[in-house]
């Protein structure tokens, strides 16, 4: 079993990983809505 | 019972809950957040769909038996084309990869399981209800879609209303992608044990990586195109509409910058997974580790910048055309690169043939010979006489069967005695292998001779002329289609039935943290993080 500092270690890593998560998301969701209004405004 | 031993009765308890499975039915499999058992459930659909596909593929070979038309009506014709593309690429290659990274990441880097389980759940249970919805257009009056999986304008607007389905199914499929995507690179860049920097991350973690940073960027473009595609049908807009002052080729080169990269998104981590197997069965380390991981790099960087080869026939300025000819034949260095370090590493090495070697083998063999006909693709003034024909299919399914499908297949038998804790039945793995290694030849190899001789692809019906070769390669399609039944009688073998247990490290030469973990590995992957020295893991001195 991990000891305490392991887990806190484990623990600020999955914080770290959701931060990650919510930025790629971003970049994913701003490529396709970039990517319509250039469609929209080219029109 | 003393409070003492109340809580350790608790505490044991609650090591139970953790180190063994669900046990009901419902727990283990529709509300899993473990990685390993999301990674079964992406395999096991990919297989499911792998045969749906394939049933297709058998229905497009037998009408292409014979000159005339046999068995299907031409409209339904074009849509099994359509929908075998779809379903291979998007329903099995995709999700059989996913599976691969969610079974095998977190142990290869020494995490418990992928940083974001409960997403790892969600993103495959999408999949079965994109693929329902997918083929219940084949059942609508408007039938599935039959204008290529390119979903080119204006034929693709000519179809009916099933095709909300379809793009709302291709939506479903990109969220599902995108947020296994996130998922592997928070995973592998906030979940490595310590000591595991980036370099010393065995190729398969690589190559994953990369992948996965394509598919955040291109997956949203195709959303945006099918979406407006989807306007343009059903609510009146123009983007892709002539007559509106919409522009057809915009369409393309879109999709296409979308469908290149889509290409490597299928074979890179073929390309990780011949390097973790080649060095195994070598028991030599891997020639040039980190040639390989820039070389990957590289291959994806170029992936972006050659999307309109595809569209050399369309008309493009010379200096346009020159461009993505020149980028496309730049692929051929890394990619050169790659073989001539597969081939080093096979060099002098203490090499055995189990299973795995012999599908990484032809993979290296048969994907380069895919690779050469893409090269000649490249050439912007040949292309006009190749565009369209039967060389194209004979060129892509060389680099998706025998490359991608390979690499899934000697993926599976390398790592299948460490998911099952059985070892499966070499004998028939051989067979299984050689009868695909030469029905995969028999099919697809014809086909640039009929592409060659001026075939075009997408027809139900031909010129007489090219009778011969069509035969051979039906017969070629029949015995490969039938030679994956052995696949899955060697998997169930293994399964349930096979009595040779396999030890933790399985194979002689492997190395690795997966390696360290019994087989079948614990619920719970590391519960405490491993430790990384030149002992456990195959490039440690890398950097050095």
């Amino acid at each position: 079993m991990m000891t305490g500092t392991q887990q806190d270690e484990m623990q600020a890593r999955r914080k770290r990983a959701v931060k990650t998560a919510w930025l790629l998301a971003a970049v994913a969701i701003t490529v396709f809505i970039a990517f319509l209004l250039s469609g929209i405004l080219a029109a | 019972m003393s409070t003492e031993s109340t809580l350790s009765h608790d505490i044991h308890e609650h090591d139970e809950h953790h180190d063994h499975k669900p046990s009901g039915f419902l727990d283990r499999w529709l509300f899993t957040t473990n990685h390993k058992d999301i990674g079964t459930l992406y395999l096991i659909f990919s297989l499911l769909m792998f045969f749906i596909g394939g049933s297709m593929a058998m229905i497009i070979r037998a009408e292409l038996f014979a000159p005339g038309l046999q068995l299907v009506e031409p409209d339904f014709f074009n849509q099994m084309t359509t929908m075998h593309a779809l379903i291979m690429v998007f329903g099995a290659v995709m999700p059989a990869w996913v599976g691969f990274a969610n079974w095998m990441l977190p142990m290869m880097v020494g995490a418990p399981d992928m940083a974001l389980p409960r997403m790892n759940n969600w993103s495959f249970w999408i999949l079965p209800f994109a693929f329902a919805m997918l083929l219940s257009t084949l059942f609508m009056d408007s039938g599935g879609p039959a204008a290529g999986w390119t979903l080119y304008p204006p034929l693709s607007l000519q179809g009916g209303q099933s095709f909300a389905f379809v793009v709302f199914a291709i939506h479903m499929m990109g969220i599902s992608s995108i947020m296994g995507s996130i998922n592997v690179i928070a995973t592998i860049l906030n979940m490595r044990a310590p000591g595991m920097t980036l370099l010393k991350m065995p190729l398969f973690v690589w190559t994953w990586l990369i992948t996965a940073f394509l598919l955040i960027m291109v997956m949203p473009v195709l959303a945006g195109a099918v979406t407006m595609l989807l306007t343009d049908h059903f609510f009146g807009t123009s983007f892709f509409n002539a007559a509106g002052g919409g522009d057809p080729v915009m369409f393309q080169h879109i999709f296409w910058f979308f469908g290149h990269p889509e290409v490597y998104i299928m074979i890179l981590p073929a390309f990780g997974v011949v390097s973790e197997i080649i060095p195994t069965f070598a028991r030599k380390p891997l020639f040039g580790y980190s040639a390989m991981v820039y070389a990957t790099a590289s291959i994806a960087f170029l992936s972006f910048i050659v999307w309109a080869h595809h569209m050399f026939t369309v008309g493009m300025p010379l200096t346009g055309a020159l461009f993505f000819m020149y980028a496309t034949m730049l692929i051929a260095v890394p990619t050169g690169v790659k073989v001539f370090n597969w081939v080093s590493t096979m060099w002098k090495g203490s090499m055995t043939f189990e299973t795995p070697m012999l599908f990484a083998i032809a993979f290296v063999v048969l994907f380069t010979i895919g690779g050469l006909s893409g090269l000649m693709l490249a050439i912007a003034a040949v292309d006009l006489q190749y565009h369209d024909t039967y060389f194209v299919v004979a060129h892509f399914h060389y680099v998706l069967v025998p490359g991608a499908v390979f690499a899934l297949m000697a993926g599976t038998y390398y790592w299948l005695p460490k998911w099952t804790g059985h070892m499966y039945s070499e004998k028939w793995g051989k067979i299984h292998f050689w009868l695909s290694a030469i029905s995969v030849n028999i099919l697809f190899f014809p086909q640039h001779y009929l592409g060659l001789a001026g075939m075009p692809r997408r027809i139900p019906d031909y010129s007489t002329q090219f009778a011969d070769f069509n035969m051979i390669s039906s017969i070629g399609g029949f015995i490969f289609g039938a030679s994956q039944l052995v696949f899955v009688g060697v998997i169930v073998h293994c399964v349930y039935k096979s009595r040779q247990k396999a030890t933790g490290q399985v194979w002689e030469g492997a190395k690795g943290l997966e390696w360290t973990l019994s087989s079948p590995p614990p619920y719970h992957s590391f519960n405490e993080p491993p430790v990384i020295d030149s002992s456990t893991i195959a490039h440690a001195d890398s950097t050095h």
